[in-house]
Parts: structure tokens; sequence; C-alpha cells
């Protein structure tokens, strides 16, 4: 029993270590020392209480947005504007929660603020999801392109009519520290890895267990036999998306309340790339995001700290990331053709 | 001399063996049939014969000559070409172009050249065609000559034919053994795969029978040596063929039942095919309590949009429909679901379940927001999901390990029992069937169309499509005839013949004439 859960992590697993090593050689090859360099990377990215801390911190928007992924992908519409959703959630978020802080109390205005983030994502998702769900418009030109508008229509926001401190580098009113996300007890993380793990949980079991759920994943299967079944495709879209890019605004939310402060000028964690990859690799499955996300953020905490200690450059990790999900189809492949080896 | 000898060919998928050590010749200017139930092993033998498979022992002989066929090109080059069940035309090209694909080397494409010898095949075996015409315009039937007259173009000596007569209608069954002698005359030697005993029987020089991978029979109906008559022949066949399986389900009566009020009418009902062009014109019926209405019709005659347009999976452009006296006309799935309608799509695969869930997530597709299956229409209940998929499996006989198996594991026959559990289960008052036996053995067909029957006489109104007469035949209380989007004639199925219904199965007696 046990023995064929684990079987399916397999490939993941793999795929990060093939990666491992062919990054190794490809250090070597620009002349670097990869023993040092990854021992530099797990020593101080794992092995230090700030490289865990930071990592925990840094994998919340990974499993905020793959929290939406998982149900969009599951239905099979590809939201890959998530960047953009991102944005507009935390200016939104910048702008409004110093605002609201001052006003009401503390927990309420964070409860706002997340749902304004959660709006501001959706929001910027409704021109797409009524595109795709209503004319079957592809989703993937049309999120994407919207991406750009955010990113230049936030940087006009945050340079022009948000900037809090004119003449000084452009961003909205900063937080002060005692009005930002409580920490967990006894830990240096904001509360909002517990939203995060809450909601991937909660998407994990929203797609398995739930009518909803089973929709999504019949309309991701086949759309036909969706409307065999009279499933209401064009709601699952419009819904489905919706909830992708509401979660992707609640992410920047996290961002802004939890790390941030504020939203500075020239901000763009593109946090997509990261995700997207990463619920691929768990094979949509939500309870595998989480340690996936965890090394994921590991790779980005770690890769700066080898930067410093090892004098690699930061982009390395995203070469590690590339490598890892090159190897994943690989792996993908050939367990399609030896179906017998991994299966039974 | 035989043209091909295949030597101790043995085949193993896995755990499965599909072929056991079978010999098999073929003479020049021969039909010979391969006679067997699904599953037998007769597409595996022809697939290794034209390369797509490699047999793992074994050796062939072609014209006496030791061969290894590692892909289909070699089969091919060594004259030998298949005629698969699925066709492989592409839609939106021309018959010519179709038949060019594929075989042309050159840049450009000789039309001229191909136009003629084109019309010198087409003449040759009575194949008659107009070159020019789009793909997707033609009738199954007419695709099937198509694909025949490429293989020809080929310039092929055996032709491998899988299951050809499943398309067409009886008429059209007719021409085709016709053509096929025409074939045998001028030197081709014919491979003819086939279920269906009859068909075997009418054409063939020599049968061989396959019972699960294995070679059981091998009569030579020419030489019929040992004095035995066609009839007894036959018994042994069949001995051979159905010995110690399970008893063949019989083909049960249906009891006498007293047709109720009208449950279903359609009025003048049009209706455009996904292209938009008009599919359906003006069709008027109407199916009463307990009624089975047939109808016939050459597939692609607007069967799938009259089926889904009851169904509410598609728009109605005019007229009207209703259950009952309940106007159902453009109403959502759902909704006609409710008022008790229910559609098992012939589609399997394609529309009728999820390859990639489990038999039991597929079979709540109608039910999957009622109690005891979700709580309150939220949260799905596994347990009971699960326990239903087992309880289908068992009532229906669907053989599959357990209610988790993946549909795409199972069998075309258990995949259609599935989709008529689901269906069936749900209380229909009307059931739509199409082409429920389609592609199924004839144990798996026999017990489907009983367990038609057995709804009918419960008192539910069933609206069976199909091509296929026999069924019709079976089943039906009348039938009609849809042809070119057409409901010609509504006969009752005693006054009827299998003969007038295949005419206007092609169109060719209209109505009031």
């Amino acid at each position: 029993m046990i023995v064929k859960k684990i079987i399916p992590a397999i490939g993941p697993i793999f795929a990060i270590l093939a990666a491992l090593i062919t990054g190794g050689i490809i250090l070597l090859v620009i002349g670097l020392d990869p023993i040092r360099a990854y021992s530099e990377l797990f020593k101080l990215g794992m092995g230090t209480y700030l490289g865990i801390t930071e990592s925990l911190k840094r994998m919340v928007p990974l499993l905020i947005i793959s929290a939406g992924l998982i149900i969009v992908f599951k239905a099979g519409i590809w939201n890959i504007g998530i960047n953009g959703q991102f944005l507009i959630g935390a200016i939104l978020v910048g702008w409004l929660a110093p605002l609201l802080i001052n006003r009401t109390p503390l927990y309420l205005s964070f409860l706002i603020s997340g749902l304004i983030g959660f709006l501001g994502g959706a929001i910027w998702v409704i021109i797409p999801a009524m595109l795709k769900a209503k004319y079957e418009i592809n989703e993937i030109i049309a999120t994407m392109m919207m991406d750009f508008v955010a990113f230049n229509f936030t940087s006009y926001l945050v340079k022009g009519p948000l900037n809090a401190y004119p003449g000084r580098f452009p961003q909205t009113t900063i937080i002060h520290l005692s009005k930002r996300l409580p920490h967990i007890p006894f830990t240096d993380i904001h509360i909002g890895l517990v939203v995060g793990l809450l909601l991937i949980i909660a998407a994990h079991f929203f797609v398995r267990r739930t009518t909803w759920g089973y929709e999504f994943r019949l309309l991701g299967e086949n759309k036909r036999t969706a409307l065999h079944a009279g499933i209401n495709v064009q709601k699952v879209i419009f819904v489905g998306m919706l909830i992708s890019g509401g979660l992707a605004g609640l992410a920047g939310a996290n961002d802004v309340l939890g790390i941030k402060g504020a939203f500075q000028a020239e901000w763009n964690p593109g946090y997509c790339f990261a995700a997207v990859p990463l619920v691929f690799l768990a094979r949509f499955n939500g309870i595998a995001v989480i340690p996936l996300a965890y090394f994921f953020s590991f790779l980005m905490v770690g890769g700066e700290f080898m930067s410093r200690a090892a004098s690699v450059p930061v982009y390395f990790v995203h070469v590690i990331e590339a490598l890892m999900l090159l190897f994943f189809s690989v792996i993908e492949y050939i367990q399609k053709k030896e179906k017998l080896f991994w299966k039974s | 001399m035989n043209v091909i000898e295949m030597k101790g060919i043995t085949k193993r998928f896995n755990d499965l063996i599909a072929n056991d050590n079978i010999y098999f010749d073929l003479g020049e200017s021969e039909i010979h049939t391969l006679l067997g139930e699904n599953g037998a092993g007769k597409t595996t033998l022809m697939n290794i014969l034209s390369g797509m498979y490699q047999p793992d022992e074994g050796r062939i002989y072609v014209k006496g000559k030791k061969v290894n066929i590692s892909s289909p090109e070699i089969s091919l080059n060594l004259g030998i070409g298949m005629l698969y069940q699925h066709f492989t035309l592409v839609p939106t090209l021309s018959v010519l172009e179709n038949i060019l694909l594929g075989t042309n080397k050159k840049f450009f494409l000789p039309k001229k050249e191909a136009k003629k010898k084109f019309n010198e095949i087409a003449k040759q075996y009575g194949l008659h065609m107009d070159p020019d015409v789009k793909v997707w315009q033609l009738s199954l039937g007419e695709q099937q000559k198509v694909e025949i007259i490429k293989l020809f173009y080929q310039g092929l000596d055996v032709l491998i034919l899988d299951e050809p007569t499943s398309v067409l209608t009886p008429l059209e069954i007719e021409d085709f053994f016709r053509m096929l002698k025409s074939m045998k005359e001028s030197g081709k030697s014919v491979i003819f795969i086939t279920h269906k005993l009859k068909e075997a029987f009418r054409i063939s020089n020599k049968i061989t029978v396959l019972r699960r991978g294995k070679k059981v029979e091998e009569v030579d109906l020419e030489n019929k040596t040992e004095g035995k008559g066609k009839d007894k022949i036959l018994n042994q066949i069949v001995e051979v063929m159905f010995k110690d399986v399970e008893p063949i389900e019989e083909a049960k009566e249906i009891p006498k039942r007293t047709m109720g009020e009208t449950v279903l009418s359609l009025e003048e009902v049009t209706v455009k095919n996904d292209k938009g062009l008009e599919a359906l014109h003006k069709v008027s019926f109407s199916l009463r309590r307990g009624e089975i209405l047939g109808i016939a019709g050459v597939d692609g005659n607007g069967q799938k949009e009259l089926a889904e347009v009851i169904a509410g999976q598609r728009k109605v452009s005019s007229g009207r429909i209703s259950i009952n006296g309940t106007d159902i006309t453009n109403k959502s799935v759902k909704f006609i679901n409710n008022k008790g309608v229910f559609y098992v799509t012939d589609d399997r695969m394609g529309e009728g379940c999820v390859g990639n869930l489990t038999l039991a997530e597929n079979v709540i597709l109608r039910c999957y927001k009622k109690e005891p299956f979700s709580n309150k229409g939220i949260i799905l209940n596994l347990k009971a999901i699960e326990e239903y998929g087992e309880e289908l499996i068992r009532s229906f006989r669907v053989k599959a390990p357990t209610a988790k198996a993946l549909v795409k594991t199972l069998s075309g026959g258990n995949i259609q029992k599935a989709l008529l559990a689901r269906e069936f289960s749900q209380q229909p008052i009307i059931l739509i069937c199409s082409k429920p036996t389609h592609g199924l053995d004839v144990m798996t067909a026999q017990f489907i169309l009983n367990e038609i029957k057995m709804q009918s006489s419960r008192g539910t109104s069933v609206l069976l499509i199909s091509s296929d007469l026999e069924e019709i035949k079976e089943l039906s209380d009348r039938i009609g005839v849809i042809f070119k989007g057409e409901l010609l004639d509504i006969l009752s199925n005693e006054k009827a013949t299998r003969e007038e219904i295949g005419r206007l199965m092609l169109g060719l007696k209209r109505k009031g004439k």
C-alpha cells in the first residue's frame, strides 16, 4: 500500500537528482567547484535557522498560487497570467491596507486586505475568463497578454498616483513592522504559512472530494463527456479561472502584508515561472506540492546564500529548476513507455 | 504456391498471449477468412503481417522467401496492404488527394496520371466514385471504397480487410462481395477478418478459426473431401468457436406489452450539425410508453444529431420536442435528465466516459449530486460511490477487477456495459440507444440487446438508433429510416422486409412512392 503511494514520487525525486548532477557538470564547465557550491547551498539553505525560516516564508506565495493552479489545471484550463494577477492584488493591498490598518481592528483589516487581494486578482482574470468561457478564445494567450498590461499599469500607479513618497524611491505607504502579519508563535515565520498550507490542502480536497471538483476533473479529462453529463462548462471555466486569479491576488496580499510591507516600483517576483513547473512536478497533487514548494523556495534562498559564499551566479538556481523540469518530462515519457516496470 | 505462409507465430502482450503458435497460409487468388470472436487474436495476427507488431516467435514467408517485416513500409513493399476498421482518410481533402497521400513521392501532385489510373482501377473492380469529391461528404461505405482503391493504387497483391462489412448496409454488402470476387478473379489474394459466420461462408475459399489466441480449426471449403455438407461444417465451426465458453445468451422474447400514451414527440425538428449545415430536416415522430422505435440508417445521415437534440446536447433550429406534454426544446441536459430521458452514446471513449477516471467515478456521471453519492450535493461520498460501482459491475456482469479500475483499461464491450448500467440505473422513462452493440462480440451484444428488451418490458420507451439492420429488426416495434437528415417512412416491424428497409437506407425509395 505504502509502496504504491510512493511510486509516483520517484519521478520528481529522480528529476531533482539528475538536475543537481547535470547542474554540477555545468558548474565544472564554467570553472567552479560543484562540491563546494552544493555543500554551501545545502548547508546554508537547509542547515541554518535563517535558511530554513527564509525558505518557509518564501514558500507561502508558491503554496497559495499552486492551490489555485491545481484547481484550474485539473479542469484543463491554463491560467498562465499569475504574475499579472499577483501584481494587481498586491498593489490594491499596498494602497488600501495602510488606510484600513489605522481605522479598523488589526485582524479585521488583515481579513479585508486578503479579500481585496483576492478580488484584485479575480478581477484581472475576468476578461480572459469570459473570452474563454463564451467564445473559446485561448486563455494562455489572453492571460499572458494581461500580464504585460498589469506590469505596466501597476508600474504607472506606483510611480504616479499611489506613490506615497514623491521624490524618493516610488512605493506605497510602508506598513509599520508591528502592523504586519503576526508570526507563528515561537518562530519568525508569519501566519501566511498556515494560510498557505490550509489553502493547498483545501484545494486538494476540493478537487478530489467535492462534486465541483468532480465537474472540474471531468471537464479537464474530456470536455465532450462533461457536456454529455450536462455540466455547465462555461460556468466551470469561469469560476475556475476566477479562483486561480483570486488566489494569485491573495498571494500578492501575503507578500505585501507579511514580507515587503509595501508595493515597490519595478517589483515583479514572477512566481508563475516557479509555480507552474512546481504544480506539474507534483502531478497536480496538492499534498505533493508542499515538499516541492519547500524545495523550490529552498533553492531560491539557498541560491542567494550560495552566490555570496561560493560566487556562483544567483541565476544558477533557475538552471537547476529548468533542468528538473526537463528531466521530469523525460521520466514521464519513460514511465509511459515502461508501464510494466513502474506500475503494478 | 502460397503467397504467404506464417509459421508458429506467437505474440505476447505482457501476460496476455494474443497469438499462440499460429500457422496460417494464403494461396494465390484465394479468399481466406480469419474467423473468431473479439479478442481472439485475429487483428493481432494481421498486424504482425502488416508490420505494425513484431512477433515474439515464428517465421513469415512471402512467395517462398523468408522475410522480416519490421515496419508497415516493408509490408507495403512486399505487396501486402491492410484495410483498418478505423479509416485513415483526411476529411477535408478530395478522394484523389487522399489516395496520393503517402504514395506520392514527387513535389507536385501528378493529378492527371493519377486520375487516369484511378478510373482504371475503379472500372476494373466496379468501384464507381468521383475522384474530386471531398471525403467528408462521403458515407462510411464510400470511404471504405476509397481506402480499397488506395490499396490497389499502390499495386498490392495481398489485401487484409479487417471487419470490412461492419460499416455497410445489406445492399452495400452485396456490392462489396461482388467486388471481392472480381478481386479474386484478377489474381489478388484476400484475407478477410470477420466475426460473422454467415459472411465467412458466403465468400471464402478457406476459413481459419481463432479462439483465445489459438488456431482451433481450418476448413477448406473448396475441397470438401471429407464429404461433409455445408451445415455439418458450420456446426463444427460453431462448436470450436464457442465450446466450453459461457453459454450463449439466448435471445429473449419481449413480453407482450400494451403501448401506452405518447411520451416523446418531435414536431418538424430541424437541427444543424457542427459544420453549421442542416443535419435534420423537419423530423417528426412520436414514441409511446413501452415502445421500441428503431431508427435505421447508414451512419452520418443525422442520427448523432437526432440523439443529441433529444438529450439536450444540441440546439434545435426550429421545431418542438416535448416529453409527456412538457416542452423540452433547447432545455439543458440536466433538465432533460430530470424528465427521465437518458442517452447511451455510441462514442464510448470520446464522449461516454473518461478513460483516466475509475469505473466508479464514471458510473456516477448522472447522479453525483444526489444522495448518497454526495452529501447535500457538495462533498462526494467515496465509499458510496465505490459500492455503487461494484453493484453495477455485478448486475451488468462488467468484467473489471474492481470499481477502482481505470476505464481505459477495460475492453470496449465492458465499457459499453458500464455505460448502459449507468443510464439504465437512472430508471429512465425514455432511453436513447445509439448503436448499442457496435463492435462487440456476439455474446456481449446479445446480453445488451436483452437488457434493452428488459427495460422496455418495464415500460421504458426506447429510441434505438442503429445502422445494424439485424438488431433493429430484432428489437423494434416500429422502424423509421433516416436518410440525409430526413425521416422517411416509419413502418411496422412485421410488415417491413429487410430489403425494403435497406433500399430506404440508401435513399432509393422516397416517401409517398
